[in-house]
């Protein structure tokens, strides 16, 4: 599913963000990315989900050579990938169930089968009650909720989320941890990247250690460093 | 899934998708009627002009047409018979580019000379009368074109004889009235070229006042024409709502002018009515309004996008 071979990327003239980074992680498989802040974790899951290039090696996600990936075939990527993302990026103009729907309009769905999705994916993470709220009027841990349920609304065959417990306490954080992981079981590829060493070591899933760009250690199999 | 219903799925969607941005693009400009109010009336002020410029061209014309003045061609003859003359005008009659002729024998031009003479008895001491046959030949129509053709015609069916035709100020007032519609052109152009650049600044700059959405639909997957869409709608809008002002003005502004022109027309005594614009002229400001909002439009999203991220 993910692939990267020797890969390094570098932002201007400072210094590489990721060094010679060689990683295969299965289809199927959730793995973790942890590291301090700084160490390349995020940079990691920009480039693995086709918002940055590598500046050399090779990098292939989902049947997509990312490196060479022309600009008229990102957005057909980009349609196979869920994002999670530590601040939410929920637009605060419309209400949950728009937010939700968003990623199955570009795709071109009808609008049974979008409210169909939709309320499976509220019911998913149990904001059903809420799909007509404002994000504003929603807690962290709701609006949370309310984007891992855009993230997986479209069935993607990769989820990537970036410090997804970032802004939560840690019983909420095990909630949100616990459904990447029941996703995980109905066939998604995920990778979450958590600067919370410890809660993701109480995971039964492989772990990538990242410093300095550099991945230092892995954890458990199913993704090879 | 059959093809057929795998069709009729697909279209249904690109429906709903239309539907989807054309209701949203009209909701943003509902929340912001001021500033939708402004640009549309911005639209208007650009196109009345020139529509109203078309619309004193179009009555100088018809006011010109209204002045009695056909071009005629004189066709100087030796004197013959009176009754060859005839034939020969009712020859030149049957001409799809001639509208009449009036034969005129010397005998009776002479006579028509000799009753205008305060003292027709000055004429008696002429042995023979000097004047020539006249053909008066009136071309079908006033344009240098058919007056010269008519000219030819003539040169050519009668070679010796003497040719004059008055149809210097018919050259003279088209050629005022091709001056007038190439600086129509010329204003309308740089008008319309200058709405444009309007049109495709707005529509950039509404676009990335949207970033956060599309910066989130493409992680998504959103192609350039999915974010575009509902600025095309906004453009549309725009066009509509601006042509349809510049219709308002454009008649407003007829209706200002009626009074004075009429006046003026009576001074020199002509019997003259302003021409309102038809409701064609009318559809096809709006049309070219709607175009000129969607073009703009499209050259404004298309740039934004290429520079956001």
């Amino acid at each position: 599913m993910i692939l990267l071979q020797r890969v390094t990327k570098r932002f201007g003239s400072q210094s590489e963000a990721l060094s010679q980074v060689s990683l295969k992680i299965d289809p199927g498989v959730m793995a973790f990315v942890t590291g301090p802040s700084g160490a390349g974790k995020s940079t990691l899951l920009r480039l693995i989900a086709g918002l940055e290039r590598p500046t050399r090696g090779r990098l292939r996600v989902n049947g997509f050579d990312l490196d060479r990936l022309s600009a008229r075939d990102i957005p057909q990527f980009r349609r196979g990938v869920g994002l999670v993302f530590q601040d939410h990026r929920l637009l605060y103009d419309r209400p949950v169930y728009d937010n939700i729907a968003l990623p199955l309009e570009i795709m071109g769905y009808r609008r049974p089968e979008i409210r169909r999705r939709v309320r499976a994916a509220l019911d998913k993470v149990a904001l059903l009650h809420r799909e007509t709220a404002r994000p504003q009027t929603l807690s962290a841990g709701e609006q949370q909720r309310v984007g891992i349920a855009r993230a997986i609304v479209h069935r993607p065959a990769l989820l990537l989320a970036d410090e997804p417990t970032g802004n939560l306490d840690p019983a909420l954080s095990r909630e949100i941890l616990a459904l990447f992981a029941d996703f995980n079981r109905i066939g998604m590829t995920a990778l979450v990247a958590s600067h919370d060493q410890d809660l993701v070591e109480r995971m039964p899933h492989p772990v990538l250690h990242l410093e300095d760009g550099r991945i230092e250690a892995r954890t458990r199999q199913g993704a090879e460093a | 899934m059959s093809r057929t219903r795998a069709l009729r799925e697909r279209l249904g969607a690109w429906r709903e998708a239309h539907a989807d941005a054309a209701r949203r693009s009209l909701a943003r400009r509902l929340q912001a009627p001021v500033m939708s109010l402004i640009s549309i009336a911005v639209l208007g002020f650009i196109l009345a002009l020139p529509a109203f410029l078309w619309v004193l061209l179009d009555n100088a014309r018809a006011l010109s047409a209204h002045v009695d003045h056909e071009p005629r061609v004189a066709v100087y003859l030796e004197a013959g018979d009176p009754e060859e003359l005839k034939d020969r005008a009712r020859e030149l009659e049957q001409r799809a580019d001639v509208a009449r002729v009036t034969a005129i024998p010397a005998e009776r031009a002479l006579e028509d000379y000799r009753a205008g003479l305060e003292d027709p008895g000055l004429l008696d001491w002429m042995d023979e009368n000097p004047l020539p046959d006249t053909l008066d030949v009136v071309p079908a129509r006033s344009d240098p074109d058919t007056v010269g053709r008519v000219e030819e015609t003539l040169a050519r069916e009668f070679p010796g004889a003497t040719l004059v035709s008055d149809d210097e100020w018919v050259r003279q007032l088209n050629a005022l009235h091709d001056l007038g519609a190439r600086i129509l052109a010329i204003v309308a152009g740089l008008l319309g070229l200058g709405a444009l650049l309007v049109l495709a600044l707005a529509s950039a700059s509404e676009l990335r006042e949207r970033r956060e959405e599309i910066t989130i639909a493409r992680i998504s997957g959103a192609t350039h024409r999915f974010l575009r869409r509902p600025s095309l709608y906004g453009g549309v809008y725009g066009g509509l709502g601006g042509g349809l002002f510049a219709v308002g003005l454009l008649y407003l502004g007829a209706a200002l002018a009626r009074e004075p022109l009429e006046s003026a027309a009576a001074a020199f005594e002509i019997d003259y009515a302003l021409h309102l614009p038809g409701p064609g002229v009318a559809l096809g400001v709006v049309l070219v309004a709607v175009l000129l909002g969607w073009t703009g439009a499209r050259l404004g999203s298309g740039h934004a996008l290429r520079d956001a991220p």
